[in-house]
């Protein structure tokens, strides 16, 4: 990392802190400005509802040319999101743009809790289960989320 | 290269752990190191121990013990007793042993709630001598820190209890083993990333200060028989004051520091995030699971250049040459030596990097206080090893690719720290029938480029910086006068609008990049 803190991320982080976005927190780490502390809340009538969910996001020298690093901290039931907590998100990969941000990042994980999409799947045996049984997917999820996402 | 073993390509990898011990890993304890294993858990880390030196490529598949660790640490049950043996069976006296502890708990599967509190249940912290059983206690410590640090966040507050907390405090005392103190500093260090934990632990800390110097304090001043491990615990207790558990009345150590004569340092703009920099930017210390690397702050182009580096802890560190086209990739693993632009000598697993290819050398595994010394001939284009004086034969292949703008530069694995001599004092082995300059008598530094600030202070102030409205929105550092054609967005500078292919907002093809005029005022 060349000569200090980029002014992209100086901006970014100015504004998820003045104006942060609902449901989401992202808080940069004091000795690590590219690295955040993130909790997203887990998304109204979604199985992951009443849950926080800790995740880490780090920005590699090359961003906003390339994407940030997302990995979930919170176990969870996810057919996007596999049990090391890499989340499968084509923003993520090759449909980067440099124009999204790591609020839009945030959001589209949060989207993506309100529609796992087991068509695209990470976790093959979570997929496989939300595709055959999607009653029984969605009940495990919710377990988690109590088991796994729920403070106290 | 850093050993990095996160390249598990799939997720339905399936591996077959149905015999205890796999025929190929039967004789591997033979040497008897310490303690005889006593389960497969502990048999497959002695094998990661072995393998791990020989891991030297990051495309290579991972070690089958490291795949069988995780596979049984997907489990409950299994995860507890990889800890377990972790903790029992990583001997004390192997350089990579806390790297190897930091590698596996990185890599195993998420514990919850439930499994964390039978850990502790398990290791009865609360009835734990700490003054007895060293090793054991040092991988407790090691294994609390990696957890706190895989966890930040809610769990890592449920694991910090009252007894956990007792616990490390009670192992910072000044008449305990030095080893058990630093990794017992470490993991509160990792402990305080989260900041209700932070908070708790400087509670903690001001409670037993009573007017006589807290814990961490004493520890500035350590001093013990073993040179080089007082050194790392002085270290680590200077970083831990100045940055994480502030105390007041005492100065920071860049106001305290004394760099007259100092004039070429490691550079804190040139570092990767989690490296460790003393306030007289001759040492470096990572205690993170990352491959950490750093530059100095002056490069030659021409003539024949030397400078040392004492080594404090014999674990892997690749310390050479780099240019600035070097990349440091630590969550990857690649530093120095890991592309064409940079070569080093790694003197723990022996061997010379450059491309990320390694080659063995003939000197013998390094050890604290050994010196290993650092020759830059770009006139003759060569490059000159050499260990406590002796030297290798020269390396050549270094200015195939790179021809100017040489940096000194290391990269260091997890719980690695060594001191740089760049020629603010004399060196100890000077090479013979050889005519070099020092970086030092030529590098010039004011007396901003020469403080080296907390982070914490670093990152508030930089929260201050104005950032105008019109600027570019990749960048933020240039005005947005660019438009893209054909579809007209803005927004970005020429800059990074020479970097684009696609446009970053609607994805179409770019053509064309036309300046705009600016506006009216």
């Amino acid at each position: 990392m060349a000569g200090g803190l980029p002014r992209r991320i100086i901006k970014e982080t100015q504004r998820l802190m003045a104006e942060p976005v609902p449901g989401i927190k992202a808080v940069p780490d004091e000795g690590n400005a590219r690295y955040f502390h993130v909790i997203v809340e887990g998304p109204a009538e979604s199985p992951f509802e009443g849950g926080t969910f800790k995740l880490e996001l780090f920005l590699p020298e090359e961003y906003p040319m390339s994407a940030p690093k997302v990995r979930f901290m919170t176990k969870i039931y996810h057919p996007n999101i596999d049990k090391l907590g890499r989340i499968c998100l084509d923003i993520l990969k090759d449909k980067w743009s440099p124009a999204l941000q790591i609020r839009t990042v945030l959001l589209s994980i949060q989207a993506l809790l309100s529609a796992p999409n087991p068509d695209d799947p990470l976790e093959n045996d979570v997929a496989e289960q939300w595709k055959v049984n999607e009653a029984q997917a969605i009940a495990t999820a919710k377990q988690w989320t109590k088991m796994y996402a729920t403070r106290g | 290269m850093g050993a990095c073993i996160c390249k598990q390509k799939s997720g339905n990898r399936r591996l077959n752990i149905t015999s205890t011990v796999p025929p190929s890993m039967e004789n591997s304890f033979a040497e008897g190191r310490i303690r005889v294993p006593n389960s497969r858990e502990s048999i497959l880390i002695l094998e990661t121990l072995k393998q791990i030196r020989l891991l030297v490529d990051n495309e290579q598949e991972p070690p089958r013990s490291i795949l069988m660790l995780h596979k049984i640490a997907d489990k409950e049950s299994g995860w507890l007793s990889v800890m377990m043996a972790l903790i029992s069976s990583v001997p004390a006296d192997d350089p990579l042993g806390p790297a190897v502890i930091s590698l596996l708990i990185d890599e195993c599967a998420l514990p919850t709630k439930a499994t964390i509190e039978k850990l502790c249940n398990r290791l009865k912290l609360n009835r734990l001598i700490v003054n007895k059983d060293p090793d054991k206690h040092r991988n407790i410590c090691i294994a609390l820190g990696c957890l706190a640090e895989k966890m930040a966040g809610p769990n890592s507050i449920h694991l910090l209890n009252n007894h956990v907390l007792n616990y490390l405090i009670e192992c910072l005392n000044i008449n305990n083993y030095p080893s058990v103190i630093l990794f017992a500093l470490i993991a509160l260090e990792k402990f305080a990333q989260t900041s209700e934990n932070k908070a708790n632990i400087i509670k903690y800390l001001e409670s037993l200060s009573n007017g006589h110097g807290a814990p961490i304090e004493k520890l500035e001043s350590f001093v013990n028989q073993n040179k080089y491990m007082e050194r790392q615990v002085r270290f680590c207790a200077n970083w831990s004051l100045d940055n994480l558990f502030p105390v007041e009345n005492r100065p920071y150590s860049y106001e305290k520091v004394n760099t007259n004569g100092i004039n070429v340092m490691l550079n804190a703009n040139d570092v990767s995030e989690y490296l460790k920099i003393s306030s007289d930017g001759l040492e470096a210390r990572c205690d993170a699971s990352s491959f950490e690397s750093v530059r100095c702050t002056f490069n030659v182009n021409s003539g024949c250049w030397y400078y040392e580096v004492t080594v404090v802890t014999s674990g892997v560190m690749q310390i050479g040459w780099a240019t600035k086209q070097s990349k440091f990739l630590n969550y990857e693993g690649y530093g120095i030596g890991d592309d064409e632009y940079s070569i080093s000598y790694d003197g723990c697993r022996q061997l010379i990097w450059y491309r990320a290819v390694a080659e063995n050398h003939l000197q013998p595994a390094w050890r604290p206080g050994d010196v290993l010394g650092l020759l830059l001939d770009v006139d003759n284009q060569r490059v000159v090893f050499s260990l406590n004086g002796v030297q290798l034969s020269p390396c050549k292949k270094l200015f195939s690719s790179a021809t100017s703008g040489f940096f000194a530069a290391a990269s260091f694995m997890s719980f690695q720290q060594c001191i740089f001599n760049f020629g603010s004092t004399p060196f100890k082995y000077p090479p013979p029938n050889c005519h070099f300059q020092n970086f030092n008598d030529f590098g010039v530094l004011s007396i901003d480029e020469k403080t080296i600030l907390p982070r914490k202070i670093k990152l508030a102030m930089l929260k201050e910086v104005d950032i105008k409205e019109d600027s570019c929105t990749i960048c933020f550092d240039r005005k947005a006068d660019t438009i893209l054609l054909p579809c007209r967005h803005t927004g970005f500078c020429s800059e990074c609008g020479k970097k684009l292919s696609i446009c970053p907002i609607c994805r179409g093809d770019i053509e064309e990049r036309e300046l705009l005029h600016s506006p009216e005022r």
